[in-house]
């Protein structure tokens, strides 16, 4: 147990950090969304010149924002499920469950990430976004437009986030499997309490 | 069956697209005697727009695709070419055009561009000929288009027409159009009649269409390139027939489709209007700019309009020369 | 043999794996033992396409715009203002639960928001007066389902995006559906108030102090006024609508009402943020698999299935409602509605049901799915805000399930309920 804790600390203290990065950016994304679309409506409805990038830019951000924040989400407990039958089986088993469940998702998201990388990298990603545009060039002369793949990225790192969290909460379910709960460093602003009903 | 093809549309069982593909599936299955299998999935099941279906044909999740030339644009950007404003006069020169060189020329392009990995089928129809609806007032010339609000997808070309021609180019999702027709967000469209009177958009205001074919809305039919060559000799040539049975369809189905579509329009009090020659030069003089924007800005646009016009010229002294026959 | 993904998944669902997990991981394990690999690309590929989406933005906008009228004190005045209106009826507290939901409705499209901002005030309030924990919190959670009934709503834009309706007409069709489950919960709090003897809250108010409660409760209860208005009146699309309220409640936060400070931005952004991630992924997810339902052929064999039952379309929708209300039992609203939308809606279109009444049927049904046992999101959300058990507020809330349940047969066979104002606007024929 003593290993796992070992393994535990560093792997938290760079989780809480990065995530902290990832929701100040994904903030900023989300204000940036509710921008794109107000300069929209008022170039359209007061300019009478509706301009072709809000949209794309608004769904960029979107997709960012999501990649970024959901892992916050996973680590603190917020994704949705049944936990119905922890309750009706003993506190050992449940624990076990816990962590087959967290193995399962675990396995998703790691081929997820295999997946994704290829999708960054493959012929998707070659893609020109419709309407955004970048200069290439120090004195702006030269613009081009943004290629799909740094939009399709949100998700990829999105997922490699969710796995570095997952292996978190599959090390706290380890010790605490272990019996070492008291142990375990809390996590902030966690939605509920990791220990499964019925272990108070 | 030894292949199966998985083909999709992101329309739907009234469109053409399904039509080709009906015909498509029906000749490959009994030319090959089930050796080909063709499964059909209609509509958004399997992606949802051209970046992703195409992504699907180059990597192999999907077989078969049609997209328009909105939908390609994102990685074949002069497939925008068929957008460019009143270079085809007609159907039948439009169907001479792409059933000869010009769609090989497009097809070598593609290749080059996506490693070899998406291959150009045929260019069939999908709506017949774009043409400037609204809400507010007939469109004679250029002037009246002033100012006018009008949707086009989230493209350069389409946005680039509707600059040149006066009128401010709004884009907004389909799904949305009909209550942005309604509340006024919108104004006009650049749609063929079936997909007007299939969304019902008389009813959100548009009564007022001019005939003024600004362009052809070609179908662009895409097969993974690999899973063609995979097959052997004589299953190519079915595949190849079956394309050439599918685009014969879409080019006739439109043209059947349309004449109801016009008779409802009219019927439900719409205000069809056909340009004089003089009004429709008087387009094609104010939409000019477009042909520079499109050499300057689109990659490889010099090569595919250069040929695009070289496949016109020779389709029009063809079919002029086989009228004539005709006429004697 | 594909097709055994979806006992798989309710396998996965039912042991306790995320939902988002098992909508990837029951179709991505048949697929691979398929041998259909390429098809778990094409999984993966379509919840990054069934995110990249302009509609669904309006839904993290509404939870920004909800969540800045919370910090804003504006949940207090629409609870004041009902308190007002109704405080001194028997049962006071708990007319007032109900109305401040539907009024609440106006300005948030997620019953959970509703639920966590109207109980947090109003569950420690009725069992101040009196009431059990598990009474307050039961009509909390029944009321906080009209959240998404009422314009705005999350529900109604998830079912507009995947079935390409017009988010406005699903808009104008949720008002009287929305108003009636409002009326009915009331109905039944007044026959048990009059019988368990419930609590008054107050004084019978002055219309001069009713006024007086309202007009502190004007400028947030403009916002509906404003999303409505401005769709109708052709300013802007519902998400543009929905960035509107977003600057709508700032401004009115911080420069009218001045009960909102800029050092809480950041961390409502923040909130909101979190909440819309986990909404769009599990869109994201449930689009993916969706494709895997049509790659299964499962929409030909339900459609021959349910068509084989009946061809009268009153039994089956009678028979469809059956089975959307099991559904969200299980399920949370907006992944059924993307899994079960494209399957059920083109039978009943083509039976004649017109597709925004049928849009209204499956959104409510499963809306009050939100509020039923064992996967009811704001029984949760209610139990962590009271700190009651889930069990006991799922026991307490039958009697306004059912009365819920009435309403859901009421839209189902009175189309004119859902009809009549997307109509008279001419946004439905
Ligand atoms: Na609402
Ligand atoms: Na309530």
């Amino acid at each position: 147990m003593g290993l796992l804790l070992a393994a535990l600390r560093p792997l938290a203290v760079m989780n809480e950090n990065v995530l902290t990065l990832g929701r100040t950016v994904g903030c900023l994304a989300m204000a940036l969304m509710v921008v794109a679309i107000l300069v929209q409506v008022f170039f359209r409805y007061v300019l009478n010149n509706a301009l072709p990038w809000p949209d794309e830019a608004a769904r960029f951000a979107m997709l960012w924002m999501t990649g970024l924040m959901a892992p916050t989400a996973l680590r603190r407990g917020g994704f949705v499920a049944i936990d119905m039958l922890h309750r009706f089986i003993p506190h050992f088993l449940a624990q076990l469950l816990n962590l087959f469940l967290l193995t399962i998702s675990l396995l998703v998201l790691c081929v997820a990430v295999k997946i994704g990388c290829n999708e960054v990298t493959g012929f998707g990603g070659r893609f020109a976004t419709a309407s955004l545009h970048i200069p290439f060039s120090l004195d702006f002369s030269q613009w081009h437009r943004v290629p799909r793949s740094w939009m399709m990225a949100s998700l990829l790192v999105g997922c490699t986030l969710l796995v570095m969290v997952n292996i978190e909460l599959i090390i706290r379910s380890l010790i605490g499997l272990l019996g070492g709960y008291s142990k375990l460093p809390p996590i902030p602003e966690a939605e509920t309490d990791e220990l499964p009903a019925g272990a108070e | 069956a030894d292949y199966t093809l998985r083909a999709t549309a992101n329309s739907n069982e009234n469109d053409e697209d399904y039509d080709g593909l009906v015909v498509f599936k029906n000749y490959v299955e009994a030319a090959s005697n089930g050796a080909i299998e063709v499964e059909l999935f209609i509509g958004t099941q399997l992606c949802s727009n051209g970046a992703e279906c195409l992504q699907g044909v180059a990597e192999g999740t999907i077989d078969i695709y049609i997209s328009t030339s909105g939908g390609a644009s994102g990685i074949f950007p002069y497939v925008q070419v068929l957008d460019l404003p009143y270079l085809m006069a007609d159907d039948r020169i439009a169907e001479h055009v792409l059933s000869g060189d010009f769609t090989r020329k497009m097809r070598e392009m593609a290749l080059e561009d996506s490693d070899n990995s998406i291959r150009l089928m045929t260019i069939g129809n999908t709506g017949g000929w774009r043409n400037f609806a609204n809400t507010k007032h007939r469109i004679a010339s250029p002037s009246d288009m002033e100012g006018l609000k009008i949707r086009t997808v989230v493209a350069d070309l389409p946005q680039e027409l509707v600059k040149a021609l006066g009128a401010s180019p709004t884009p907004i999702p389909w799904p949305e159009l009909f209550t942005s027709f309604q509340t006024g967000v919108v104004e006009g469209s650049k749609n063929g009649i079936t997909d007007i009177m299939n969304m019902k958009f008389p009813d959100a205001g548009l009564k007022y269409v001019t005939l003024d074919g600004h362009a052809y809305m070609g179908a662009l039919w895409w097969m993974n390139n690999q899973k063609f060559l995979d097959m052997p000799e004589d299953q190519r040539r079915v595949v190849v027939d079956g394309f050439y049975a599918l685009q014969q369809a879409t080019f006739a189905s439109p043209k059947r489709k349309s004449i109801a579509a016009y008779e409802e329009f009219v019927a439900d009090g719409g205000d069809l209007y056909v340009p004089t020659p003089e009004e429709k030069a008087a387009f094609k003089e104010a939409a000019t700019p477009v042909f520079d924007w499109f050499k300057g800005n689109v990659n490889r646009g010099d090569e595919i309009l250069s040929a695009l016009e070289t496949s016109v010229a020779a389709a029009e002294e063809d079919i002029n020369a086989a009228r004539d026959a005709d006429m004697k | 043999m594909l097709i055994w993904f979806l006992p798989v998944f309710l396998v996965f669902l039912l042991v306790g794996l995320p939902v988002f997990f098992g909508l990837l991981a029951a179709p991505g394990l048949l697929l691979w033992m398929n041998g259909q690999e390429r098809d778990i690309t094409l999984l993966y590929r379509n919840v990054y396409n069934g995110m990249d989406s302009f509609p669904l933005m309006a839904i993290p906008f509404f939870m920004l715009a909800g969540e800045l009228m919370n910090r804003g004190g504006i949940t207090l005045r629409l609870v004041e203002f009902s308190q007002a209106l109704m405080g001194h009826l028997r049962g006071g507290l708990a007319h007032v639960n109900v109305l401040s939901s539907m009024l609440f409705a106006g300005l948030s499209g997620s019953a959970v928001a509703d639920t966590s901002a109207l109980g947090s005030m109003l569950i420690p309030a009725m069992e101040k007066q009196g009431y059990s924990r598990r009474f307050a919190a039961a009509i909390t959670a029944a009321s906080s389902v009209i959240g998404p009934i009422i314009p705005p709503s999350g529900i109604m834009i998830i079912y507009a995006y995947v079935m390409g309706e017009s988010v406005a007409a699903l808009f104008l069709a949720g008002i009287v559906p929305g108003v009636l489950v409002g009326l009915g919960l009331m109905g039944m709090v007044k026959l048990m108030a009059d019988r368990y003897d419930f609590p008054v809250a107050s004084r019978k108010q002055t219309w001069g102090e009713r006024g007086q409660a309202g007009l502190k409760a004007f400028f947030p209860l403009l916002t509906p006024v404003i999303i409505l208005g401005g769709i109708l009146g052709g300013v802007f699309t519902p998400t543009e609508a929905a960035a509107v309220a977003v600057a709508y409640a700032l401004l009115i936060g911080l420069f009218v009402l001045r009960t909102l400070t800029l050092k809480e931005i950041p961390d409502v952004l923040n909130r909101a943020g979190i909440t819309s991630a986990v909404v769009l992924l599990l869109v994201g997810a449930a689009m993916a698999f969706k494709t895997v339902v049509s790659l299964s052929h499962a929409p030909e064999i339900m459609a021959e299935t349910i068509l084989a039952l009946s061809d009268n379309p009153l039994v089956l929708l009678f028979l469809i409602n059956l089975l959307l209300f099991v559904v969200g039992m299980f399920l949370d609203a907006g992944p059924a509605i993307i899994i079960l939308g494209p399957i059920l809606g083109p039978i009943f279109t083509n039976l004649g049901v017109d597709p925004i009444h049928f849009a209204i049927i499956m959104s409510v049904n499963l809306t009050i799915g939100l509020a039923t046992p064992p996967m009811g999101l704001v029984l949760f959300v209610a139990a962590s805000v009271s700190r009651e058990k889930v069990e006991n507020i799922a026991r307490a809330i039958l009697p306004f399930l059912a009365v819920e349940i009435a309403v859901i047969f009421l839209v189902t066979y009175i189309p004119a309920l859902s009809m009549t104002i997307p109509r008279l606007t001419g946004f439905a024929d």
